[in-house]
């Protein structure tokens, strides 16, 4: 069974989708609990995928391989997950700001999200800020993350930011800011509880800001 | 001294009485329409509508007037045929969605949707699923990927053949009329928008111009393919070079000696922090490819080329000095590594920085007059230092710019020399 779990970790890493599938498979036929294989063997994989990014090894594309690599294992797991009761480490909401049709970053956030054990309600593109208050109205919502990649769009953060707070909603979610415009001084300023320059950095921000 | 001999040797790399100044010879060197309407209006030169001669990104065609006040010293020739694959010419009214009056091609065929988003039709054919859309209270278009469901077994690099065309005979005849006629009536720096050896340009990958795009066409996809279906990829870039030399050719005969730089590339290969992808896969796809292209231009005229690539492409730079580029833009001093000091250090001597005027994502837009003349000062004191130096903004003068940190950054540029 190690050794299967070593291929599930390897490929994953690695970005082999079609092995990483067939690993995932190997491995609950082996009967190794689905809890177990997320926690000691997925998650510690993109959190590896992750370090590469950071230190240079990696890059976008070699990040995005091993996201669909994650996301088609994942897809096998979860209906035993759910099956068995697993909980995830938080639920995210996330999209890119009103007026803005960018979503590298964003699919890339979400993908890392998910690998790292988070489920994910991904709104997609062009989300007016009613969108992102509807959604954490709907409750069960720990953290929204909004992307912008266009400066003309930055400020429509602000007003998501403000009009969870009109909602008497601001104290109950978590609020993460990411994109090419933004920083951490930006971040402070529209009254955002973190910023992540990357992929990466979301995952280690939203487990700081969800307490795990 | 005129704009052509000031930019001659600042490409030179001579010092000049101030530095040379582009402004929209490139729609990557613009100002967004409704900015410059604005700028105009206080420049007392009319509040008539303004000519969007950059339909994807809204951006305004500049005015002799215009380009005289601000000091600007080159002038662009563009491609007769846009983003959205119509030709820019029979003009039509069409206000911009923050109410600027413009006007824009015959064939800018658009809808409103339910959401109040403007969507835009491939070469101007109703027929046709739209390849654009400009959100409602958004500054420009955007693709819209029109993918088809991806046949493995056959991908056929052959599918974007039709997005790499030789010139027609009418492209040719202009781009040789617009260079006699600009560089016999202007004494501008004439600057080629040949763009075609924009190798996997990204923002070319879901054919806005095309009214059926075929093969893989999702940027998403895209940048995963380049490692799992290398030699899809290496097929289409391939084709784009074939048809980039030979175009080349025909370009050099119809434009001869009356440009002074020819806009090579506009694929973006820089994040916000860092390339986006690794040097070793740069080296392996992209490296040949623009060594040959570049290459051909050096040994066949005396042009200059033009690179533009966003973000931090800092530890590429060497990799494009060996395949030939001369230019570099924007200048992306905001994204890591980018530093204005390092990079003209390390690179002066090999690169000209055509950009890193100004910051557009923060200090254009948000910050004030006296933040902005202090910004260019810095910039152009560090870049311009032996010449090797075109002012510009980091990328295109953004939408909602106010108009006093614009005039108030021209003012700076052409600010008495100074100690």
């Amino acid at each position: 069974m190690q050794d299967v779990l070593d291929s599930l970790k390897k490929a994953i890493e690695e970005g082999q989708a079609k092995d990483a599938a067939k690993a995932v498979r190997a491995a609950l036929d082996g009967g190794a609990e689905p809890g177990a294989i997320l926690r000691d063997v997925m998650v510690p994989a993109m959190d590896e995928v992750g370090r590469r990014y950071e230190c240079g090894d990696y890059f976008l594309p070699e990040m995005l391989i091993s996201a669909r690599a994650m996301k088609e294992a994942l897809a096998l797991l979860r209906p035993r997950l759910v099956a068995t009761d697993v909980k995830p480490a938080g639920t995210v909401v996330a999209g890119t700001v009103k007026g803005d049709l960018h979503d590298i970053g964003k699919n890339l956030v979400c993908m890392m999200l998910e690998g790292a054990g988070f489920e994910v309600r991904d709104l997609g593109v062009d989300v007016s800020p009613d969108k992102f208050v509807d959604a954490v109205r709907g409750g069960g919502v720990n953290l929204i993350a909004l992307s912008a990649l266009l400066t003309t769009t930055l400020p429509n953060m602000k007003v998501t930011i403000e009009l969870l707070k009109a909602g008497g909603l601001r104290g109950k979610v978590g609020v993460m800011v990411g994109g090419a415009p933004v920083n951490d001084k930006l971040a402070t300023e529209i009254g955002a509880d973190g910023y992540a320059e990357d992929a990466a950095g979301a995952v280690a921000l939203a487990r700081r800001l969800v307490g795990a | 001294m005129n704009g052509r001999e000031r930019v001659r040797k600042a490409l030179r790399r001579e010092e000049t009485d101030r530095p040379p100044i582009d402004l929209g010879s490139t729609p990557v060197t613009g100002i967004a329409a409704s900015t410059y309407y604005r700028v105009r209006k206080a420049l007392g030169l009319g509040d008539h509508p303004v000519t969007v001669g950059e339909p994807f990104q809204i951006l305004a065609e500049l005015e002799e007037p215009v380009r005289r006040v601000l000091g600007v010293d080159t002038i662009g020739i563009w491609n007769p045929t846009n983003m959205f694959g119509f030709r820019n010419e029979g003009w039509k009214p069409w206000t911009l969605p923050d109410g600027t009056p413009g006007l824009v091609p015959r064939d800018f065929q658009v809808d409103v949707d339910a959401n109040g988003d403007t969507l835009i039709y491939p070469k101007g054919d109703r027929a046709a699923k739209p390849s654009g859309r400009l959100p409602k209270g958004g500054y420009y278009f955007d693709s819209i990927v029109r993918q088809d469901p991806i046949d493995e077994e056959r991908l056929d690099p052959r599918d974007w053949a039709e997005q790499f065309e030789p010139y027609s005979d009418e492209d040719l005849r202009y781009f040789e009329d617009t260079s006699r006629r600009l560089h016999a009536e202007t004494d501008y720096a004439l600057v080629g928008n040949f763009w075609q050896g924009g190798i996997g340009d990204i923002a070319h990958v879901p054919g806005p111009g095309l009214t059926h795009p075929k093969g893989l066409r999702d940027p998403n996809l895209w940048y995963e393919y380049l490692l799992t279906h290398t030699e899809y990829i290496q097929g289409i870039f391939d084709i784009q070079a074939d048809v980039a030399l030979a175009n080349l050719e025909l370009y050099r005969q119809v434009m001869g000696d009356r440009i002074e730089v020819l806009v090579m590339s506009g694929t973006d290969f820089g994040g916000q922090q860092r390339p986006l992808c690794s040097p070793r896969l740069f080296d392996q796809l992209w490296k040949p490819l623009y060594k040959e292209l570049n290459d051909w231009v050096h040994r066949h005229t005396e042009w200059k080329v033009f690179f533009h690539s966003c973000g931090a492409v800092a530890p590429l730079l060497d990799a494009f000095v060996e395949a030939g580029v001369d230019i570099l833009n924007p200048v992306q001093c905001s994204a890591a590594g980018m530093d204005p000091a390092t990079l003209k250090a390390k690179y002066g001597d090999r690169l000209v920085f055509w950009g890193g005027g100004v910051d557009t994502q923060k200090t254009l837009p948000f910050g004030t007059a006296e933040e902005v003349r202090a910004e260019v000062r810095e910039r152009v004191r560090i870049f311009g230092r032996g010449g090797g130096f075109v002012f510009n903004t980091v990328h295109n003068i953004q939408a909602r710019t106010p108009t006093e940190n614009v005039l108030a950054m021209y003012e700076e540029v052409r600010a008495p020399a100074r100690a």
